[in-house]
């Protein structure tokens, strides 16, 4: 039986910060899923390859007031100004490696066409994008435990998080067999989402509405990064904290978060 | 000659127009640009067949559930087993990282002979027959010279089959001195044996408590089992309340309801507080305290003397006075003992951070008692206890004279003697002992499996000092950690993913459940189970020894131990006993003196210890240093993303720690904004940090979520083994910090020590 | 036997040996790029201290820099030969000149600043036409090549090549059409020019670089095209002065560097008009939209406030106003002022477009980020300046590049 493939999938995802602990395992999970490179030296975070960077930000105040949050920040997929692809990094790579896949709404990023001009760095207000420094380099017998489904990036391109692509397409193989147009919910998750040990990550289809991320998206709590650029992202957060919310935008002081009119707040 | 050269040029510009015009330079560009992609340095992963093997992760006692990815039969990522009940597909970072240890560089890949220096690092490969005769002929010699006691055991764990063969190696040896590393787990331990007179491993149904009521146990900074705690905060984070009290905001903390910053080490005072509150207010259970408990009123003996019971002691401690020691308001006191006494599951948790340090008993039994006072002892959401693995029986083990000799000689580590009746292992007395032995060192030989004592140990430069003394040392660890680089010889054991191995109840959970680890992949490098060394050295000193390992190898013993369960486990991975089979509220009848759970310990009454009390007053922890010179505190902590115990840290996990933890190879220590300011230093200055054990060169992170006057550095950093990619990162908190011998059970209960910070 | 002397007839140029030793000097810099290039390109680019935050740092910079420095090129081929102000034949071939040394400049720059350099070929091969980077790519490329036609008659004039009559002949064809050349030129430029400033101001991500409405469009292109025209004339003129100065000579008219200083005065006026009120509408209008104002942009000790005064007013205005009064330009020390201030401001613009885009937080747990550019970055930021001055002095040497210079400086 053959079931109708009758939408655009938005595939997104919604962390909710209430459940966050920081505990880095979705760092990790992706580290060890997409063969991201390690180095002696990793505490230069400006320089360090991290698809996926867990912030730790803070309220400010002082002992004993003060608050901390994580927030884990993989590549935000933005839809862009006006939903057609036009993600602020997409539209100024020269070389277009880098597109927006019309079929999942996901960023991509194709290594091998990449030359490393960084003009998509630059447009990136999330800092999701991570540049090769080095040739990568796996000490001892590490090589053995590389992925042949993510191939390893050369010295002098860019990466990011691809929402782990490659799973996407191993799953739409695995339905293509079964005769299946539609992916099962579960079948396609991320490294990230499936390791995280507190289910603070929640991915799926934004169009889809019986995903969890559809009705998740909606739920009050619900804030994106820097939604007021009208980057559009498909990365959802969900916070009972005021002061987190508000560190997730930029206001003015007389501003209050929630109250700004903005056109494109919550997508479709 | 103008001509030709005129003609030459055309002809050369016309070819040069002619070539451009041509596919060929742009073709050459576009393969030239496609040669950069084929550096044969980037790796090009090899391609196959997918499959998946599911084992358990003993990278900790978590003992969750593992799904391992192979590509051609290649391990290539760990995943978490969904179906398992602990983890339920989530992993903590340690255990997503396990390939890394696998093919790690700090691998050991075969058995090492060391031939320079002790601890230079020059090694000489050798078989595994010169290895395990080596070892044995030594043993043998020690055996025969008439001290088969003088040799001693350290593992990380006395649970599970691997630990109980080498007990078993050692007592038909004729050694008393297996030793076990020691955690927060031994003192909640020992309090509930004083108190119920039940021995077992603690079980807290953090599952089905609804009010957690935390003395700083770091729950989400790695104890009792990481991923099993973060998988339940995640599910429940919304209708359980977590009180967090500690000077420091920990992620524990952080993600609490409540945290609350209390002066260190003075948690004690805060549970009798209240339980003085809980008293005077009635808010305490009182069928429990009345039908069940003993000592909580004043009682009077046989001799006619009157004691003192738990209620008039609570009583000595009203919110004012509390309020005082430990720097939280009275209000605050008053509302957090009403909370408590009025929820419907709480539970009160000792034990700082992840747990590695015993803490000290008072303080243990104070807390516990509050547990209590609610009655949540016994019953689902409280405090339980659960008996170890029913293994099937082994044939006893017949000893020889020697090995009678040898058995009835006191504990090297004084465990279990007159002094400390109630211990069961004090690794942390260990090196005071051998340092402070007249003549020749008390160990002779000492055997470590699966534990690292020279990087976990507190004040690692007495330790070390106590090695040196240990004329023959065997290290059975995977990795060249600080322990193995000490050794004389090392017998590598299989990596986790390698080998074998049953993992009994994770600690802390409230219901059995064993699991069991099993090799993914056929042995990496060229090593050896750890059981199978023990029964092949064991086979070469033949006679009784000999005879007390029936088994070809370990596996057999571990297929024999398990018995029925073998199958269900090896099928399945792991045996889980429901929330139904606890026993009901009340079942027990607790096995002390009074049977009844008590309040006031009279386990504890020790002729031979006049310093110990029987009830848990609060008595401040002497932790070391003048406060003129040291005016600051320091302390350790434990972050999720460090390893600090035997199994180090990965490459991963090193990758996703902040630079506000380490920048470069140097350690900040984290210190409020308040005490830097008068101390003159900024945010990322170079300092040095200085405390009666030891110095080191730190960097300043101001972290407005510490007390001021306290500063925390973290555990896990300043290796100064394994590969580059650990080694030399920071400092070793242990370096810093001395152990504090608690009088009542000898185990190590500094939560600290007194500190200096001064600019560099 | 009579060789034809390689140096021009009728000038005078200073000793084999002076110039040996000269030229050795900045050889010496050059190879200390050339060495600095060479690492990265093994190496990679872990050789600069760019970092994941700052994609963009000082070769961006310099790029941008040297292209709108190199505007004199096109704007001086603009008035010469579109406009018709036949005097500033006297200054484009330096001008030329000088524009050349720009664009291969800031081509190497960019084959030094992508980190697969081989592949630059895909900007061609797999173009994004929505890229400003592809037309920037494109345009630099051709305007490149223009240059180098524009360039190429000049070098024909040298003497000993002028002796062989093909390439004399070629030269003459040649200048028959550079109207032509210089009119693409001009096309091409004001294309590339205006994707230059688009660079920036298409970085919706970036509040501090973005722009809307009209102001991204024409305005962003429209501003570089214009400032590029305003500035690089003065840094045609302040070429020129320094070149005098070290050849101790005169070697254009001062009416003829008035004209042009004339010409780029108004120029900058109507330039730093049109940057206020972008200015204005971006910080009262599109930053506040975004949640900023101001002074958060300028709220690090580098950014503060006054370098947007420097920018616009000091390097704007001040030397916008001098240059259109006649007095002004007339004064020598105070149209040199004039013409580096200009030159300075020019540059700054790029600057500010460039690094402190980056530098300024966008999240608001995000800090200042700060960068420090390596020894290799400045090394092969330098280069280009060696490789400029070679150029410079070979062409002046060898090339009758001043045609005023013989009737300035007659011998004997
Ligand atoms: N002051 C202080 N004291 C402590 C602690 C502390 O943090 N501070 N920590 C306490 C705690 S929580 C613990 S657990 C103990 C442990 O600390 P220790 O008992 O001192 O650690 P070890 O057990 O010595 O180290 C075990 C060795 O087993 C080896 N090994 C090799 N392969 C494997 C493998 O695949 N699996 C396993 N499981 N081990 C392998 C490792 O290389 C490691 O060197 O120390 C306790 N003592
Ligand atoms: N990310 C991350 N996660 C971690 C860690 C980390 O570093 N990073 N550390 C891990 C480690 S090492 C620990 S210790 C945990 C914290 O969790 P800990 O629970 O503190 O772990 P254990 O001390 O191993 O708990 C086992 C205890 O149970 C008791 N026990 C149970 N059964 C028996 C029995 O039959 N007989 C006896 N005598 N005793 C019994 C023993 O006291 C033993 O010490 O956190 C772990 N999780
Ligand atoms: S987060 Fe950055 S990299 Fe990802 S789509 Fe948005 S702009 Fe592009
Ligand atoms: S760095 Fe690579 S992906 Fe980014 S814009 Fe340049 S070519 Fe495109
Ligand atoms: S979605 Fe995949 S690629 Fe992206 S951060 Fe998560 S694990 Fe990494
Ligand atoms: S794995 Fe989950 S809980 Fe841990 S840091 Fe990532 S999102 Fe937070
Ligand atoms: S909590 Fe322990 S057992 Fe579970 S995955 Fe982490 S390290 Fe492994
Ligand atoms: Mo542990």
């Amino acid at each position: 039986m053959k079931e109708k493939n009758n939408h655009t999938k938005r595939f997104g995802m919604v962390i909710d910060l209430d459940k966050c602990t920081g505990c880095g395992s979705c760092m990790v999970a992706c580290y060890a899923e997409n063969n991201v490179p390690f180095r002696v030296d990793e505490t230069n975070k400006l320089d360090s390859l991290s698809w996926l960077v867990v912030h730790k930000i803070t309220n400010g105040k002082p002992y004993p007031n003060t608050e901390i949050c994580y927030l884990p920040m993989p590549c935000m997929q933005c839809d862009g100004i006006g939903k057609h692809g036009h993600s602020p990094c997409v539209s100024v790579c020269p070389a277009v490696a880098t597109d927006y896949d019309h079929e999942t709404g996901i960023v991509s990023q194709i290594y091998t066409r990449c030359f490393g001009c960084r003009y998509c760095m630059a447009a990136c207000p999330y800092h999701a994008r991570k540049f090769n420094w080095w040739d990568p380099v796996w000490p001892a017998d590490m090589k053995k435990y590389l992925s042949p489904n993510v191939s390893p990036r050369m010295r002098g391109v860019v990466e990011k998080c691809s929402f782990c692509f490659h799973r996407y397409q191993q799953a739409k193989d695995k339905a293509f067999y079964e005769k299946r147009e539609e992916l099962y919910e579960d079948e396609y998750q991320t490294a990230c989402a499936e390791a995280c040990p507190t289910g603070a990550i929640t991915f799926g289809d934004l169009n889809n509405k019986n995903h969890a991320v559809y009705k998740l998206k909606k739920d009050p709590r619900a804030f994106r990064l820097l939604e007021r650029l009208h980057t559009n992202p498909k990365v959802y957060y969900l916070t009972s904290k005021s002061w987190v919310r508000r560190a997730g935008d930029n206001y003015l002081a007389n501003e209050e978060p929630g109250k700004i009119k903005q056109e494109m707040v919550h997508g479709h | 000659m103008k001509v030709a050269r005129r003609s030459f040029l055309s002809l050369s510009l016309g070819v040069a127009a002619g070539v451009t015009l041509s596919p060929l330079p742009w073709k050459l560009m576009d393969d030239i640009s496609i040669w950069t992609q084929n550096w044969p340095w980037t790796p090009v992963p090899e391609d196959g067949e997918i499959s998946y093997a599911q084992s358990i992760c003993t990278l900790c006692p978590g003992g969750c559930g593992i799904n391992v990815r192979k590509i051609n039969n290649r391990p290539v990522k760990i995943e978490g087993l969904k179906e398992h009940p602990l983890n339920k597909g989530g992993l903590c970072p340690l255990g997503m990282s396990g390939l890394q240890y696998l093919y790690g560089p700090s691998r050991i890949q075969s058995p090492l002979k060391r031939v320079g220096k002790r601890g230079s690092g020059n090694w000489k490969k050798i078989t595994w027959k010169e290895a395990l005769a080596d070892v044995s002929e030594k043993l043998y010699d020690l055996r025969v010279s008439g001290r088969p006691q003088a040799l001693a055991c350290i593992a990380s764990t006395d649970r599970g089959t691997v630990p109980k063969l080498i007990a078993r190696f050692l007592t038909a040896y004729g050694s008393p001195n297996f030793i076990r590393a020691s955690t927060a787990f031994d003192s909640l331990e020992q309090a509930i044996y004083l108190t119920q007179g039940q021995q077992g491993t603690p079980g807290i149904d953090i599952e089905n408590a609804d009010f957690i009521l935390s003395f700083g146990t770091g729950i989400l900074d790695g104890w009792g089992g990481a991923s099993r705690m973060c998988n339940l905060y995640g599910k429940h984070n919304s209708t359980k309340k977590i009180i967090q009290i500690e000077p420091r905001l920990s992620d524990t903390a952080v993600c609490a309801t409540e945290w609350i910053g209390i002066n260190p080490g003075t948690e004690a005072a805060l549970a009798l507080g209240l339980a003085h509150v809980i008293i005077k207010e009635s808010l305490y259970n009182k069928d429990f305290v009345e039908y069940v408990s003993f000592g909580f009123d004043d009682w009077t003996d046989e001799d006619g003397t009157v004691h003192e019971g738990f209620a008039k002691l609570a009583g000595s401690y009203p919110p004012d006075k509390v309020s005082q020691i430990t720097g939280i308001s009275k209000t605050k006191i008053v509302s957090l003992a009403r909370k408590f006494a009025r929820a419907s599951k709480p539970i009160a948790l000792a034990g700082r951070g992840q747990g590695s340090v015993p803490g000290s008993i008072d303080e243990c039994l104070a807390i516990h008692s509050l547990n209590a006072l609610v009655g949540n002892i016994n019953r689902t959401g409280g405090v339980s206890v659960i008996p170890g693995p029913d293994y099937a029986k082994w044939p006893e083990v017949k000893m020889d004279v020697a090995a009678s000799k040898g058995m009835q000689q006191p504990r090297i580590d004084g465990a279990g003697g007159k002094q400390f009746p109630n211990t069961q292992f004090l690794l942390n007395r260990l090196p005071e002992i051998i340092n402070s032995a007249k003549g020749e060192s008390p160990v002779q030989a000492l055997l470590v499996a699966d534990a690292n004592p020279l990087y976990t140990l507190p004040d690692t430069a007495a330790t070390k000092k106590a090695f040196n003394r240990i004329p023959f040392i065997v290290s059975f660890s995977s990795y060249m950690d600080e322990t193995s680089a000490m050794a004389d010889y090392i017998l590598p054991n299989h990596s986790y993913l390698e080998r074998y191995q049953d993992v009994p109840t994770p600690a802390g959970l409230a219901r059995p459940l064993i699991g069991l680890a099993k090799p993914v992949i056929n042995p990496v490098y060229d090593t050896k189970h750890v059981g199978d060394s023990f029964i092949q050295i064991a086979k070469s000193l033949g006679g009784f020894i000999e005879n007390a390992f029936p088994w070809d190898n370990y596996e057999a013993f571990l297929k024999e131990s398990l018995d029925d369960q073998w199958d269900e486990l090896n099928n399945k991975g792991f045996i889980e006993n429901k929330y139904d089979d606890l026993p009901a509220p009340l079942a027990y009848s607790f096995n002390t003196v009074s049977s009844k759970f008590e309040f006031y310990p009279t386990l504890r009454n020790n002729p031979k210890n006049k310093d110990v009390d029987v009830l848990p007053a609060f008595t401040p922890v002497p932790i070391e240093g003048d406060f003129q010179k040291f005016p600051l505190v320091l302390i350790p902590y434990d972050s999720i993303r460090l390893a600090g115990n035997y199994i180090a840290n990965s490459p991963f996990m090193t990758k996703t720690i902040d630079d506000t933890v380490l920048k470069q190879q140097t350690v900040l220590v984290e210190i409020n904004p308040i005490t830097a300011k008068k101390l003159g230093l900024c945010e990322k200055d170079k300092a040095v940090l200085i405390t009666p054990k030891g110095k080191a060169d730190v960097k300043i992170h101001l972290y407005e979520g510490i007390m001021p006057g306290v500063l925390a550095l973290p555990r896990g950093l300043g290796h100064t083994a394994y590969s580059k990619y650990l080694a030399d990162k920071g400092v070793n908190v242990n370096d810093l910090i001395g152990p504090i011998k608690d009088p009542s059970s000898g185990h190590d209960m500094a939560w600290g020590i007194r500190a200096r910070l001064t600019k560099a | 036997m009579n060789e034809t002397p390689l140096i021009p007839a009728g000038v005078k140029r200073c000793s084999k040996w002076q110039f040996s030793l000269w030229m050795a000097a900045v050889t010496a810099v050059l190879l200390w790029g050339v060495y600095a290039m060479f690492l990265i390109w093994y190496k990679g680019l872990n050789q600069t201290n760019m970092n994941n935050a700052y994609g963009f740092a000082l070769w961006i910079w310099a790029d941008l820099a040297v292209i709108a420095l190199g505007g004199g090129a096109f704007f001086s081929g603009f008035l010469t030969y579109i406009i018709g102000k036949k005097e500033l034949k006297n200054i484009i071939n330096f001008a030329v000149i000088i524009g050349f040394i720009c664009y291969s400049s800031a081509l190497l720059i960019l084959a030094i600043d992508i980190g697969q350099p081989l592949r630059g070929w895909f900007i061609f091969w797999h173009a994004n036409v929505h890229s400003m980077l592809t037309e920037v790519a494109f345009c630099l490329s051709c305007y490149f090549a223009v240059l180098t036609i524009e360039f190429i008659p000049l070098i024909l004039e040298n003497p000993k090549i002028d002796k062989v009559p093909f390439f004399h002949h070629l030269g003459h064809n040649m200048h028959g059409i550079m109207a032509i050349f210089a009119a693409t030129g001009v096309f091409l430029s004001f294309f590339h020019q205006g994707s230059l400033g688009g660079v920036a101001g298409v970085l919706f991500g970036r509040p501090f670089a973005f722009r809307e409405h009209i102001f991204i469009w024409p305005f962003t292109f429209f501003l570089f095209t214009w400032s590029a025209a305003a500035c690089g004339p003065c840094f045609t003129i302040l070429v020129t002065w320094i070149t005098e100065k070290i050849t101790r000579k005169k070697l254009v008219k001062d009416s003829v560097i008035q004209l042009f200083a004339k010409i780029s005065g108004w120029m900058i006026i109507t330039y730093i008009i049109a940057k206020t009120i972008d200015t204005l509408y971006w910080a009262f209008v599109t930053a506040p939209g975004l949640g900023f104002k101001l002074m958060d942009f300028y709220a690090s000790p580098t950014y503060n406030i006054g370098l947007l005064f420097t920018e616009i007013v000091l390097c704007g205005f001040v030397p916008g106003l001098i240059l259109i009064t006649k007095r002004g330009r007339e004064n020598s020390f105070s149209l040199m002022t004039a013409v580096i201030l200009a030159v300075i401001g020019v540059c700054i613009n790029r600057w500010v477009m460039v690094l402190q885009v980056m530098a300024v937080p966008v999240l608001s747990f995000n800090e200042w980020y700060t960068y420090m550019p390596s020894w290799q970055e400045i090394a092969t930021t330098v280069l280009p300046v060696a490789y400029g001055l070679i150029v410079i002095s070979l062409a002046y040497r060898y090339l009758p590049v001043f045609p005023q210079e013989k009737e300035l400086n007659p011998i004997d």
